[in-house]
């Protein structure tokens, strides 16, 4: 969080977490083409040839001004792949929130518990851990027909019991609800 | 006042009087250097302060991606020298160039440059002012500032509200 007193205004980081190819990238692209453009910047994407996050993706949106502050939000995604390892760290670092997109199909259940021990890790070199640390869940990709059960995946991956949404990020189902749980998170944790 | 994270979990509390001199030093690199922009921002990607001009170029998304810099190169850093992060990074364009310096572990001085100003003064001017901004910054460091006066349980309730209404589901 960042407090800018001269201009009132309160900046919040939340980081999208996942395994690569989860649709992390997809959610937020979802939201600048959706969001009224006037509470929002550019979508930087850095992508590589092969339409991969190359290091993260950053938007910034905004509410307006609440008793003359001005909330902003800055969403980032973190590079998926596992040689990003240290840039993942770094982007992770002053988040707010987390969004863990957790990718729904069933052969994706070992890249999905191995982002969130790599999750975990992050946040205990941090000082923080999952148990402490606010963030959510969003079960992505659920119009694909080779997917596990929701309850199966809040067995797998929820077991502390954090909320969850189900999404198709693609098609915009739930990537709002995603979004506003995440900033609900922030705020229930500043009280 | 500004306030954000530093990396041992303090927060930095920047006086009026702190952010006008760190105003003002950004303003002398500026005119000295004869640079287009220089920023002062935090390692998470926030500006705290900016001279220049500032109508062709997004300062917060400049001010993300030149975190993300440093975040990107880190592994390269950690891969030949075992550093968190490289101290200086450079980027020649045709027409212009951006220098970027980090400032202790938790800042940057990012400055962009046409191609009319040499190199060899922004990098000794930034690393010039670094230093003094790290002086400035280690007198600021102190203990944990709490969020609940800037944001009390009003903003928050009209905060929750006011979601519902700009990023709702269309």
């Amino acid at each position: 969080m960042f407090i800018d007193r001269l201009r009132d205004e309160v900046i919040f980081k939340i980081v999208y977490f996942g395994p690569g190819l989860g649709g992390k990238t997809t959610n937020l692209e979802y939201i600048y083409s959706h969001i009224d453009p006037r509470l929002r910047g550019n979508l930087i994407s850095l992508k590589t040839k092969e339409d991969r996050t190359l290091y993260f993706d950053f938007l910034q949106v905004e509410l307006g001004r609440i008793k003359g502050k001005k909330p902003r939000f800055h969403l980032y995604t973190i590079p998926g792949q596992a040689y990003y390892n240290f840039s993942r760290k770094i982007v992770l670092k002053g988040a707010d929130a987390v969004v863990f997109v957790a990718d729904s199909q069933k052969e994706r259940v070992e890249d999905n518990l191995y982002a969130l021990e790599d999750l975990e890790k992050k946040l205990i070199r941090q000082n923080s851990s999952l148990a402490a640390f606010p963030w959510i869940i969003q079960y992505n990709k659920r119009d694909l027909p080779n997917i596990e059960k929701v309850k199966n995946l809040q067995v797998q991956l929820n077991f502390l019991n954090v909320p969850s949404f189900e999404a198709i990020a693609i098609y915009g189902t739930g990537v709002f609800e995603t979004l506003r749980g995440a900033i609900r998170m922030v705020i229930s944790k500043l009280s | 006042m500004e306030m954000s994270q530093s990396k041992n979990g303090k927060k930095i509390v920047f006086s009026e009087s702190s952010f006008n001199k760190i105003a003002q030093s950004l303003q002398a690199l500026k005119k000295r250097s004869n640079a287009a922009l220089c920023i002062f921002a935090d390692a998470n990607g926030y500006a705290v302060s900016f001279s220049g001009e500032a109508k062709e170029i997004d300062i917060s998304s400049l001010s993300a991606l030149a975190a993300g810099d440093f975040a990107a190169t880190s592994e390269m850093a950690r891969i030949i020298s075992g550093e968190d992060k490289f101290r200086y990074l450079y980027h020649e364009g045709k027409e212009k160039n951006v220098y970027l310096c980090s400032v202790g572990d938790d800042y940057l001085i990012i400055v962009v440059f046409d191609k009319s100003v040499a190199l060899g003064i922004v990098r000794a001017m930034t690393h010039h002012l670094s230093l003094k901004l790290e002086d400035l910054l280690a007198k600021l460091r102190q203990e944990a500032e709490t969020a609940s006066d800037f944001l009390d349980s009003q903003f928050r309730e009209l905060l929750s509200a006011e979601l519902d209404k700009s990023f709702g589901v269309k």
